[in-house]
């Protein structure tokens, strides 16, 4: 371009333009892409978190027909040493058709704990202790009639009175709508301990 | 009618459009200088993302500062990228604010009519650094430790409230976590919004009067039939464009420093700020980073505490009155040589006493110190009398440029 | 144009000027070590570390699991060289076993944490640091340094390196060449590096594509600001 013209009217080369334009745009989008990718990565939980994300219960101390709390990621983890009576409840309460999810259809439970004791192992329940209605923590009523003349053992939550079994099935009549979600874990019942890994992804936790 | 006649019928946004983009006319003849306008406000965005996700996992006490900061780099995905992002802005943006300083001194862009312009510009340059300070003072190093006893320490020096002032900004006798706690809220909320604010009306005030350049004319002076200056084009999209082509080599900069020296030799990241605070064991010497560190030298260079406080102060404020002391009718100093040799001196100057300012408190820097002291206050004070003298060459009627 | 390449030389010159003298360190004449920086000598130096200094020294910024994810160990070597046998977890940071009140007594104060001491003091001052041991029967542990007079710890790596005396004279010979011996204490700054900024490996691995990508936006911003200027006369 060398004319001379004194005004500016020269015919600017509109396809050249916009050819320039969409790969200063698209290369633009990913310099971008470049600064906001780590930005929302930085986000994530951070290796400290990470560390944090497993825990170890020891079981030992667990006596038959006791349970034990532990804290696993700001949420309380019951783990409950079932007698044989206490398992026998279980298939009563199904019986009875007190439930609402006998068979545990709703994934509350990782597939390897889609049965009646909802466990790895039917005597240990592990499984996250909040009730899924309005987030509170329910108690662990193992005593029968201990919370009215039926009852044949379970958890009762004193916020709304949702009723759950021993396995933390959800009792009819309770406003919570599932049973109690139960965390992904490993057990080794030898050395008696229990590795809590991570939340099972599609549980409702309430 | 339409969705986009609605919405532009509503809005603000097309008028502002056009005020300060589509029919903002700057002249055509910017050279690479006014580049850091443009990058500045490139970099302060970029400083508020960074900073909001280092925020994000800062925590402000004496016993966790540190290990926080420090747990960004280590823990944090991508931590390490938003750390230097950081520490490595703060040292660019002083780069830049130093060079469009610089060009606007060297052009007499300070001048009637942007005098405001420059006064609120320069102050942004003063709560940057206030900004720098407190930011220096989070993570709780040994080196902000000491450089924030130091710096809280020049409040004693006021008359009368000293010791009140002293006490209220650090919440205590010393530094401590009730220090880190208010810097903190400083550092995000207060300077930051005050920076943000100054930007606005720099831009605004600068629009109202028009953009000077490197020939120091008004362009305004010579419209052409259309009621737009001759020598003038639209902001968007000719300079927007060259903007971008800004961005890319500024960006690849700072990405090489990012990627490959971080810390750029110690100057950007200073080794004292790799060990945590320990209120028993001073630093070898105290010295500002590299962007404070002229204005320290100055402060060291009277050996008189009181004294040295004043100088600094006086030093640090000269710059708001400089559109008064120039007095001579042509602006830019393309066409007036003595000015610009004084400005070129006054600069190199700058860098000595930055350089003064980071050695160690040595009897062999106090006359280098002093010179360099000397001569910052000299030009200040000789500006008047050689702008009245000095032999000025004729600007041209139109800017000069040659077309690409 | 030509203009602004004096203009630009100016700066460049100045900047590089205040560079090296900001970088400039009036301490002891320090010794450099030459290495490659690698994997290699950084796992080389991590066992070391892992069985030399890590029963005092802790690197509490540092994860077991970094050392597999930056320099590709494997899990079982992690386990094998670096973990201590009890108590500690691979997510878990690497702290000494030593407990504080212990290292009070014993040293007077608590063995710093080395996570950032490559930053703090420079790999120059570690390497030279490590090589500049000798006896001291006046001190309590027995030993001295040039680099850290009347420092508490003791030379704990005088089995490979040898003990000599303040003048120099070699007391008893080490059970490495001192050729091998500055190797590992090499290797050991090789990692303390590493650990004072394991981001390296992924700078390295990320830096050419980000600049890539910058300098292809960068041309086409130029071609683009070229056309449109074309208007301008």
């Amino acid at each position: 371009m060398s004319d001379e013209t004194q005004d500016n009217k020269h015919a600017p080369n509109v396809t050249r333009r916009r050819f320039l334009t969409a790969l200063v745009t698209v290369s633009g989008a990913a310099v971008a892409g470049t600064i906001v990718v780590p930005m929302v990565k930085s986000l994530d939980p951070t290796a400290a978190a990470a560390a944090l994300a497993t825990t170890t219960i020891d079981l030992n101390p667990i006596e038959p027909g006791m349970q034990m709390v532990a804290l696993w990621q700001e949420k309380p983890v019951i783990v409950v040493n079932r007698t044989p009576e206490m398992l026998a409840t279980l298939d009563e309460t199904a019986q009875k058709g007190l439930l609402k999810d006998p068979n545990c259809n709703v994934p509350q439970q990782p597939p390897y704990c889609k049965n009646k004791y909802r466990s790895r192992v039917p005597e240990w329940y592990v499984g996250i202790k909040i009730c899924n209605h309005l987030c509170c923590i329910p108690h662990y009523r193992p005593k029968k009639a201990s919370v009215a003349p039926w009852w044949l053992g379970g958890f009762h939550c004193p916020c709304h009175g949702s009723m759950y079994d021993l396995s933390a099935r959800v009792i009819k009549g309770s406003p919570a709508p599932h049973n109690m979600a139960v965390p992904e874990y490993d057990i080794d019942v030898e050395k008696k301990s229990v590795v809590v890994t991570k939340m099972y992804p599609l549980a409702h936790l309430c | 009618m339409s969705f986009k006649e609605w919405f532009v019928k509503r809005s603000p946004l097309p008028e502002m459009w056009r005020e300060h983009m589509a029919e903002y006319y700057a002249p055509k003849n910017f050279n690479i200088f006014y580049y850091a306008g443009s990058l500045l406000l490139l970099m302060v965005v970029l400083q508020f993302l960074s900073g909001f996700l280092v925020m994000a996992h800062y925590i402000p006490t004496a016993r966790d500062a540190y290990d926080s900061v420090y747990g960004i780099m280590y823990d944090v995905h991508y931590g390490w990228l938003m750390q230097y992002m950081h520490v490595d802005g703060v040292s660019l943006i002083f780069i830049l604010l130093y060079i469009h300083m610089a060009r606007g001194m060297l052009y007499g862009s300070y001048r009637s009519p942007r005098e405001i312009v420059w006064i609120i510009g320069y102050t942004t340059y003063l709560a940057f650094m206030a900004e720098a300070f407190f930011g220096y003072i989070l993570p709780y190093s040994n080196l902000s430790y000491w450089a924030g006893t130091v710096i809280t320490s020049l409040f004693k020096s006021i008359p009368f409230i000293g010791h009140w002032v002293t006490t209220l900004v650090r919440g205590g006798a010393g530094m401590s976590g009730d220090t880190l706690g208010r810097f903190t809220a400083l550092h995000v909320t207060v300077v930051f919004l005050v920076i943000v604010g100054l930007i606005v009306f720099h831009i605004l005030y600068l629009h109202k009067v028009g953009s000077n350049n490197p020939d120091g004319i008004e362009i305004k002076a010579n419209k052409g039939p259309d009621g737009h200056p001759v020598d003038g084009i639209p902001f968007h999209p000719y300079y927007s464009v060259k903007d971008l082509f800004g961005f890319g080599v500024w960006l690849t900069i700072f990405a090489a420093i990012i990627f490959y020296a971080p810390t750029f030799h110690h100057i950007f990241l200073e080794r004292t700020m790799s060990t945590p605070a320990n209120p028993l064991k001073s630093l070898p010497d105290v010295t500002p980073p590299w962007y404070l560190s002229p204005f320290y030298a100055m402060l060291r260079a009277i050996p008189n505490k009181n004294g040295g406080i004043i100088l600094m102060v006086v030093a640090v404020l000269f710059p708001f009155v400089l559109p008064w002391l120039d007095k001579n009718p042509v602006k830019s100093t393309r066409y007036r040589p003595i000015t610009r040799i004084m400005l070129i001196i006054f600069f190199i100057n700058f860098f000595v006493l930055a350089y003064l300012g980071e050695q160690p408190p040595l009897p062999k820097y106090f006359f280098p110190e002093r010179l360099g002291a000397v001569i910052y206050v000299a030009f200040f004070v000789l500006l008047p009398l050689v702008s009245k003298f000095e032999p000025t060459r004729t600007p041209p009627a139109r800017v000069r440029f040659r077309a690409h | 144009m030509k203009k602004y390449v004096v203009w630009a030389g100016m700066t460049l010159g100045l900047l590089a000027n205040a560079s090296g003298a900001f970088a400039a360190d009036n301490g002891p004449k320090m010794l450099t070590p030459h290495y490659t920086y690698n994997a290699k000598t950084i796992i080389a130096g991590a066992k070391l570390f892992a069985t030399d200094c890590m029963a005092c020294h802790s690197i509490k910024f540092m994860r077991y699991e970094f050392l597999t994810q930056d320099l590709g160990m494997s899990k079982a070597d992690v386990h094998k060289y670096i973990m201590l046998p009890t108590g500690s977890e691979f997510k878990g940071t690497m702290v000494s076993a030593m407990p504080i009140n212990m290292a009070h007594k014993w040293f007077g104060l608590p063995p710093p944490d080395l996570s950032q001491m490559v930053r703090y003091k420079s790999q120059d001052w570690v390497y030279t640091y490590l090589l500049s041991f000798y006896r001291d029967p006046q001190r309590p542990s027995g030993w001295n340094n040039y680099v850290f007079p009347n420092v508490a710890m003791p030379d704990v790596l005088a089995p490979y390196g040898g003990i000599v005396n303040e003048h120099g004279k070699v007391l008893r010979a080490g059970d490495e060449s001192p050729q091998k011996f500055k190797e590992q204490v090499t290797d050991i700054v090789a990692f303390l590096r590493f650990v004072s900024d394991p981001s390296v490996v992924q700078r390295d691995d990320d830096g050419p594509w980000v600049l890539g990508l910058l300098v292809l936006f960068t041309i086409f911003a130029y071609f683009l600001k070229k056309e449109y200027w074309k208007d301008v006369k």
